[in-house]
Protein backbone atom coordinates (compact mmCIF):
# COMPACT_ATOMS: atom_id res chain seq x y z
CA UNK A 1 0.00 0.00 0.00
CA UNK A 2 1.51 3.26 -1.18
CA UNK A 3 0.43 6.10 1.64
CA UNK A 4 1.54 8.74 -0.59
CA UNK A 5 -0.27 7.59 -3.50
CA UNK A 6 -3.67 7.27 -1.50
CA UNK A 7 -2.97 10.76 -0.10
CA UNK A 8 -2.07 12.56 -3.21
CA UNK A 9 -4.97 10.23 -5.68
CA UNK A 10 -7.28 12.23 -3.09
CA UNK A 11 -5.84 15.73 -2.82
CA UNK A 12 -5.84 15.90 -6.76
CA UNK A 13 -9.26 14.46 -7.38
CA UNK A 14 -11.27 17.86 -7.77
CA UNK A 15 -8.31 19.10 -10.25
CA UNK A 16 -8.61 15.57 -12.07
CA UNK A 17 -11.96 16.55 -13.19
CA UNK A 18 -10.66 17.81 -16.29
CA UNK A 19 -14.08 17.76 -18.58
CA UNK A 20 -14.78 20.89 -17.08
CA UNK A 21 -12.05 22.33 -19.39
CA UNK A 22 -13.53 21.83 -22.40
CA UNK A 23 -16.51 24.26 -21.75
CA UNK A 24 -14.15 27.02 -20.70
CA UNK A 25 -11.97 26.69 -23.57
CA UNK A 26 -14.63 27.11 -25.89
CA UNK A 27 -15.64 30.73 -24.02
CA UNK A 28 -12.12 31.66 -23.84
CA UNK A 29 -12.05 31.48 -27.68
CA UNK A 30 -15.45 32.97 -27.82
CA UNK A 31 -13.94 35.79 -26.26
CA UNK A 32 -11.09 35.85 -29.39
CA UNK A 33 -14.21 35.66 -31.68
CA UNK A 34 -15.97 38.59 -30.09
CA UNK A 35 -13.23 40.37 -30.22
CA UNK A 36 -12.38 40.09 -33.73
CA UNK A 37 -15.93 40.64 -34.27
CA UNK A 38 -16.70 37.34 -35.81
CA UNK A 39 -19.19 36.82 -32.86
CA UNK A 40 -21.62 39.57 -31.78
CA UNK A 41 -21.32 40.69 -28.29
CA UNK A 42 -24.47 39.76 -27.29
CA UNK A 43 -24.10 35.82 -28.02
CA UNK A 44 -21.35 36.32 -25.06
CA UNK A 45 -23.73 36.13 -22.21
CA UNK A 46 -25.70 33.32 -23.90
CA UNK A 47 -22.34 31.16 -24.33
CA UNK A 48 -21.33 31.66 -20.52
CA UNK A 49 -25.03 30.22 -19.69
CA UNK A 50 -24.21 27.48 -22.02
CA UNK A 51 -20.92 26.77 -20.76
CA UNK A 52 -22.44 27.21 -17.56
CA UNK A 53 -25.38 24.46 -18.35
CA UNK A 54 -22.46 22.07 -19.99
CA UNK A 55 -20.62 21.87 -16.70
CA UNK A 56 -23.87 20.62 -15.06
CA UNK A 57 -23.97 16.83 -16.97
CA UNK A 58 -20.13 17.00 -16.34
CA UNK A 59 -20.65 17.41 -12.71
CA UNK A 60 -23.75 14.56 -12.28
CA UNK A 61 -20.99 12.26 -14.44
CA UNK A 62 -18.10 13.13 -12.09
CA UNK A 63 -20.62 12.41 -9.13
CA UNK A 64 -21.83 9.77 -10.30
CA UNK A 65 -18.72 7.22 -11.62
CA UNK A 66 -16.46 8.91 -9.36
CA UNK A 67 -17.65 9.84 -6.35
CA UNK A 68 -17.90 13.38 -4.47
CA UNK A 69 -15.28 14.79 -1.96
CA UNK A 70 -14.87 18.44 -0.12
CA UNK A 71 -11.05 19.08 -0.30
CA UNK A 72 -9.33 19.85 3.31
CA UNK A 73 -9.06 22.63 4.47
CA UNK A 74 -5.52 22.29 3.59
CA UNK A 75 -6.25 22.01 0.10
CA UNK A 76 -8.33 24.49 -0.13
CA UNK A 77 -6.15 26.88 1.05
CA UNK A 78 -3.65 25.99 -1.09
CA UNK A 79 -6.71 26.53 -3.96
CA UNK A 80 -6.84 30.20 -2.63
CA UNK A 81 -3.53 30.82 -2.69
CA UNK A 82 -3.00 29.38 -6.12
CA UNK A 83 -5.87 31.71 -7.62
CA UNK A 84 -4.68 34.86 -5.60
CA UNK A 85 -1.02 34.61 -6.93
CA UNK A 86 -2.18 33.34 -10.28
CA UNK A 87 -4.39 36.35 -11.19
CA UNK A 88 -1.89 38.64 -9.72
CA UNK A 89 0.61 37.26 -12.14
CA UNK A 90 -1.88 37.19 -15.06
CA UNK A 91 -2.40 40.93 -14.96
CA UNK A 92 0.90 42.05 -13.51
CA UNK A 93 2.73 39.96 -16.94
CA UNK A 94 0.10 41.39 -19.21
CA UNK A 95 0.40 44.70 -18.63
CA UNK A 96 4.30 44.65 -18.15
CA UNK A 97 4.92 43.12 -21.15
CA UNK A 98 2.17 44.68 -23.78
CA UNK A 99 0.29 47.63 -21.47
CA UNK A 100 -0.86 51.07 -22.14
CA UNK A 101 0.86 52.12 -18.91
CA UNK A 102 4.36 54.23 -19.27
CA UNK A 103 6.25 51.49 -17.12
CA UNK A 104 5.27 48.83 -19.88
CA UNK A 105 8.27 47.18 -21.39
CA UNK A 106 5.95 46.97 -24.98
CA UNK A 107 7.62 43.93 -26.33
CA UNK A 108 6.79 42.36 -29.32
CA UNK A 109 5.25 39.41 -27.50
CA UNK A 110 2.31 37.60 -26.97
CA UNK A 111 1.35 38.78 -23.43
CA UNK A 112 -1.44 37.10 -23.20
CA UNK A 113 -0.19 33.79 -24.33
CA UNK A 114 2.55 34.63 -21.82
CA UNK A 115 0.63 35.72 -18.71
CA UNK A 116 -1.96 32.71 -18.89
CA UNK A 117 0.67 30.09 -19.21
CA UNK A 118 2.30 31.56 -16.06
CA UNK A 119 -0.66 31.64 -14.16
CA UNK A 120 -1.33 27.98 -15.33
CA UNK A 121 2.05 26.65 -14.19
CA UNK A 122 1.93 28.62 -11.13
CA UNK A 123 -1.64 27.33 -10.41
CA UNK A 124 -0.88 23.66 -10.97
CA UNK A 125 2.81 24.02 -8.64
CA UNK A 126 0.84 25.29 -5.97
CA UNK A 127 -2.09 22.86 -6.00
CA UNK A 128 -1.63 19.74 -7.45
CA UNK A 129 1.53 19.86 -8.72
CA UNK A 130 3.01 19.57 -12.28
CA UNK A 131 2.43 16.63 -14.20
CA UNK A 132 4.28 15.86 -17.59
CA UNK A 133 1.41 17.19 -19.46
CA UNK A 134 0.83 20.41 -17.59
CA UNK A 135 4.73 21.09 -18.21
CA UNK A 136 4.23 20.12 -22.38
CA UNK A 137 1.09 22.76 -22.87
CA UNK A 138 1.97 25.37 -20.52
CA UNK A 139 4.90 25.06 -21.06
CA UNK A 140 4.31 25.50 -25.10
CA UNK A 141 2.20 28.28 -24.64
CA UNK A 142 4.96 30.18 -22.63
CA UNK A 143 7.38 29.86 -26.09
CA UNK A 144 5.04 30.47 -28.45
CA UNK A 145 3.82 33.48 -26.70
CA UNK A 146 7.52 34.65 -25.60
CA UNK A 147 8.94 33.98 -29.58
CA UNK A 148 9.50 37.98 -30.39
CA UNK A 149 7.42 37.70 -33.78
CA UNK A 150 4.12 39.26 -32.51
CA UNK A 151 4.64 42.61 -34.30
CA UNK A 152 2.22 44.50 -35.32
CA UNK A 153 -1.50 44.54 -34.39
CA UNK A 154 -2.20 43.50 -31.15
CA UNK A 155 -2.20 39.73 -30.39
CA UNK A 156 -4.09 39.35 -27.77
CA UNK A 157 -7.48 37.50 -29.73
CA UNK A 158 -4.48 35.07 -31.11
CA UNK A 159 -3.46 34.36 -27.41
CA UNK A 160 -6.88 33.55 -25.75
CA UNK A 161 -7.06 31.38 -29.15
CA UNK A 162 -4.05 29.52 -28.25
CA UNK A 163 -5.03 29.98 -24.19
CA UNK A 164 -8.48 28.39 -24.64
CA UNK A 165 -7.00 25.46 -27.19
CA UNK A 166 -4.17 24.77 -24.39
CA UNK A 167 -7.47 24.71 -21.77
CA UNK A 168 -9.04 22.00 -23.37
CA UNK A 169 -6.32 19.87 -24.56
CA UNK A 170 -4.60 20.26 -20.54
CA UNK A 171 -8.34 19.08 -19.29
CA UNK A 172 -8.66 16.01 -21.29
CA UNK A 173 -5.27 14.89 -20.36
CA UNK A 174 -6.26 15.71 -16.65
CA UNK A 175 -9.24 13.76 -17.50
CA UNK A 176 -7.53 10.75 -18.80
CA UNK A 177 -5.48 10.60 -15.74
CA UNK A 178 -8.44 10.44 -13.78
CA UNK A 179 -9.35 7.59 -15.32
CA UNK A 180 -5.90 5.53 -15.06
CA UNK A 181 -5.88 6.52 -11.27
CA UNK A 182 -9.19 5.93 -10.54
CA UNK A 183 -10.47 3.35 -13.65
CA UNK A 184 -12.33 3.45 -16.08
CA UNK A 185 -15.75 4.94 -15.68
CA UNK A 186 -18.79 2.69 -15.03
CA UNK A 187 -20.40 -0.39 -12.47
CA UNK A 188 -18.04 -0.63 -9.47
CA UNK A 189 -19.69 -4.01 -8.48
CA UNK A 190 -16.65 -6.40 -8.15
CA UNK A 191 -17.84 -8.74 -5.79
CA UNK A 192 -15.70 -11.76 -7.21
CA UNK A 193 -13.01 -9.35 -5.70
CA UNK A 194 -11.06 -10.30 -2.50
CA UNK A 195 -9.34 -7.08 -2.20
CA UNK A 196 -9.85 -6.26 1.94
CA UNK A 197 -11.16 -9.60 2.82
CA UNK B 1 18.54 4.22 24.70
CA UNK B 2 16.29 2.23 23.13
CA UNK B 3 12.12 2.66 22.77
CA UNK B 4 9.88 0.55 25.17
CA UNK B 5 8.83 -1.82 22.77
CA UNK B 6 4.88 -2.14 24.18
CA UNK B 7 5.51 2.00 22.03
CA UNK B 8 5.55 -0.13 18.56
CA UNK B 9 2.75 -2.29 19.07
CA UNK B 10 0.11 -1.68 16.14
CA UNK B 11 -3.46 -1.05 16.04
CA UNK B 12 -4.92 -4.23 14.91
CA UNK B 13 -8.45 -2.53 13.99
CA UNK B 14 -6.25 0.02 11.71
CA UNK B 15 -3.58 -2.14 10.38
CA UNK B 16 -5.88 -4.34 8.23
CA UNK B 17 -5.05 -3.24 4.91
CA UNK B 18 -8.63 -2.22 3.73
CA UNK B 19 -9.18 -0.12 6.75
CA UNK B 20 -5.75 1.49 6.27
CA UNK B 21 -6.90 2.65 3.14
CA UNK B 22 -9.94 4.08 3.75
CA UNK B 23 -8.47 6.22 6.82
CA UNK B 24 -5.53 7.37 4.77
CA UNK B 25 -7.52 8.47 2.21
CA UNK B 26 -10.17 10.11 4.10
CA UNK B 27 -7.55 11.55 6.17
CA UNK B 28 -6.11 13.91 3.33
CA UNK B 29 -10.01 15.05 2.37
CA UNK B 30 -12.48 17.23 4.92
CA UNK B 31 -15.01 14.43 3.52
CA UNK B 32 -15.86 11.50 0.89
CA UNK B 33 -18.88 9.57 -0.19
CA UNK B 34 -18.71 5.82 -0.89
CA UNK B 35 -18.56 6.03 -4.47
CA UNK B 36 -15.20 7.95 -4.20
CA UNK B 37 -13.94 5.97 -1.59
CA UNK B 38 -14.69 2.67 -3.08
CA UNK B 39 -12.63 4.25 -6.43
CA UNK B 40 -9.49 5.08 -4.27
CA UNK B 41 -9.29 1.59 -2.38
CA UNK B 42 -10.69 -0.60 -5.16
CA UNK B 43 -12.48 -2.46 -2.60
CA UNK B 44 -16.04 -3.92 -3.61
CA UNK B 45 -18.96 -2.85 -2.04
CA UNK B 46 -19.66 -5.41 0.55
CA UNK B 47 -15.88 -4.81 2.13
CA UNK B 48 -16.32 -1.68 2.07
CA UNK B 49 -19.58 -1.58 3.64
CA UNK B 50 -18.44 -4.23 6.48
CA UNK B 51 -15.04 -1.90 6.84
CA UNK B 52 -17.19 1.04 7.25
CA UNK B 53 -19.19 -0.30 9.90
CA UNK B 54 -16.11 -1.58 12.15
CA UNK B 55 -14.93 2.14 11.86
CA UNK B 56 -17.99 3.53 12.94
CA UNK B 57 -18.57 1.67 16.18
CA UNK B 58 -14.94 2.04 17.03
CA UNK B 59 -15.92 5.91 16.75
CA UNK B 60 -13.52 6.65 13.87
CA UNK B 61 -15.33 7.54 10.83
CA UNK B 62 -19.04 9.16 11.01
CA UNK B 63 -21.37 8.10 8.46
CA UNK B 64 -24.35 10.28 7.50
CA UNK B 65 -26.89 8.96 5.22
CA UNK B 66 -28.55 11.28 3.18
CA UNK B 67 -30.25 12.30 -0.83
CA UNK B 68 -28.36 14.09 -3.36
CA UNK B 69 -30.74 14.65 -6.29
CA UNK B 70 -33.89 11.80 -4.61
CA UNK B 71 -30.17 9.57 -5.13
CA UNK B 72 -29.48 7.95 -1.80
CA UNK B 73 -25.91 8.97 -0.81
CA UNK B 74 -23.75 7.66 1.76
CA UNK B 75 -20.75 10.39 3.13
CA UNK B 76 -18.10 9.78 5.47
CA UNK B 77 -16.10 11.97 7.41
CA UNK B 78 -12.74 10.89 9.92
CA UNK B 79 -13.76 12.16 13.30
CA UNK B 80 -10.75 13.79 15.07
CA UNK B 81 -10.04 9.92 17.25
CA UNK B 82 -9.98 8.70 13.13
CA UNK B 83 -7.40 11.54 12.69
CA UNK B 84 -4.87 10.80 15.59
CA UNK B 85 -5.23 7.14 15.21
CA UNK B 86 -4.48 7.14 11.82
CA UNK B 87 -1.33 10.01 11.86
CA UNK B 88 -0.14 7.43 15.03
CA UNK B 89 0.18 4.74 13.21
CA UNK B 90 1.58 5.78 10.23
CA UNK B 91 3.76 6.87 12.72
CA UNK B 92 3.99 4.12 14.24
CA UNK B 93 4.92 2.04 10.32
CA UNK B 94 7.45 5.13 9.76
CA UNK B 95 9.26 4.08 13.08
CA UNK B 96 9.25 0.58 12.52
CA UNK B 97 10.49 0.65 8.80
CA UNK B 98 13.44 2.76 10.56
CA UNK B 99 14.20 0.47 12.93
CA UNK B 100 14.44 -2.34 10.05
CA UNK B 101 16.56 -0.59 8.30
CA UNK B 102 19.24 0.37 10.50
CA UNK B 103 22.23 -2.20 11.57
CA UNK B 104 21.84 -4.52 14.10
CA UNK B 105 23.71 -3.99 16.89
CA UNK B 106 26.82 -6.55 17.75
Amino acid sequence: MQRGNLEAAAARYTYLRGLFGIPLGVLIILVALVNWGACPLWAFPGAVAAAGAACLPIARYYNANYGRITPSAGQQARGAVAAVIGVAVLAGVWLLLRGRADWSLDLPVNAFAVAWALFMLISCAIYVGFRAHHVIIWGALLVAGALPVWHGEDPTSIGLVLAGAAVMMSGVFDHRLLVRTFGPPGPLDREDSDVGA
Amino acid sequence: MSEPRDELILDRLIHEPGRLAILTVLSSVRDADFVFLQRATGLTKGNLSSHLTKLEEAGLVEIEKRFVRKKPNTNVTLTAAGRQRIAHHWDQLERLRNLSSMPAEQ
